[in-house]
């Protein structure tokens, strides 16, 4: 009998080495027994795959680590473009104070609404750090459950390739190429 | 009802782009005696060498949450009467009792207006009075 200690692949071998004994019974009644548990090993071996097919993610990429970064930087993003439309928004504020009353006051007016409506970056900031955390717990539990199955071989998703393989989204400010870098790039690259 | 100009405003969020929102909103109210700070901590520290006449605070903050901060402030004799409102994306049912039982003096829920803004500050520095 499997221990406490023997893993998914283990108890997995283990679990179709009764069904065979099973089926070699001539027990009328096995039939039943040996289907539900014939169900439960294809499930095993289909999870196995698909947990394995997670783990190896894009380009071998962590899948979940690399989502939780491009939405961090959505964060970031986002904080920046808040920050320059403040900065516009107080130049006009400035501008209001040099004009006729009445263009002033649709001006603060108006200004009064970015600043309003510039809030927006802290409450989808606070959104998105929330799914990163939910995120982050799955990856956990995920990587738990993938250690269960032990190692996995042959299940990893087939390497993109070609044009395909060119479309990666923006790239994250850690490893971004800069403008002078691709200009630099495009000067000396032969066509 | 017009506002105290002069009152002197302690703002406390981790977010410095509300920080600087608040403050703009504020100096359009022309309230321009305005302290911050972007944790709890830092804040409570600043507010004893130097109280203000009105704290706003964010909720969500670490590693001080505004909820502590403002058991702080209720728990310091120094602060404990200066009118707190919690501004906040945080408007769960449980969240504003939760405040309101350790001392809340009003509940701004995140995203506010200019106008929600100053009706909260006249309210809280009405009562004050």
């Amino acid at each position: 009998m499997a221990s406490q200690n023997t893993q998914l692949p283990d108890a997995h071998d283990y679990l179709d080495r009764v069904i065979a004994e099973l089926r070699a019974l001539k027990a009328p009644q096995k039939d039943t027994l040996v289907g539900v548990l014939q169900y439960l090993s294809d499930h095993i071996r289909a999870t196995r795959a698909e947990i394995g097919a997670i783990k190896g993610g894009a380009d071998g990429d962590q899948l979940f680590g690399s989502t939780a970064d491009e939405l961090e930087e959505i964060v970031t993003e986002t904080a920046r473009a808040a920050n320059r439309i403040m900065d516009a928004a107080e130049a006009i504020e400035g501008v209001a104070a040099k004009v006729d009353p009445d263009s002033a006051t649709a001006l603060t007016d108006a200004v009064t609404n970015i600043y309003e409506a510039s809030s927006f970056q802290d409450i989808t900031g606070q959104r998105i750090t929330k799914v990163v955390r939910a995120l982050q717990s799955m990856e956990s539990k995920l990587q738990a459950l993938a250690e269960a199955f032990g190692p996995i071989e042959g299940d990893a998703p087939a390497a993109v390739e070609g044009d395909a393989a060119l479309l990666n989204g923006p790239q994250l400010s850690s490893g971004a190429t800069s403008q002078d870098d691709i200009d630099a790039l495009f000067a000396t690259a032969v066509a | 009802m017009s506002l105290n100009k002069n009152m002197r405003v302690f703002i406390v969020d981790d977010y410095n782009t509300m920080l600087r929102i608040l403050r703009n909103l504020l100096r359009q109210l022309e309230i321009n005696q305005v302290e911050e700070a972007t944790d709890g901590e830092t804040a409570f520290d600043a507010m004893l060498r130097t109280p203000p006449e009105l704290i706003i605070s964010d909720w969500n903050m670490a590693p001080m949450t505004g909820l502590e901060l403002l058991r702080k402030v209720r728990a310091e004799p120094k602060l404990r009467h200066i009118p707190f409102i919690m501004v906040t994306a945080e408007s769960k049912t449980e969240n504003v009792i939760a405040a309101k039982q350790a001392g809340v003096s009003n509940y701004i829920v995140k995203p506010f207006n200019a106008e929600t803004l100053r009706a909260k500050i006249a309210s809280v520095m009405t009562v004050a009075a």
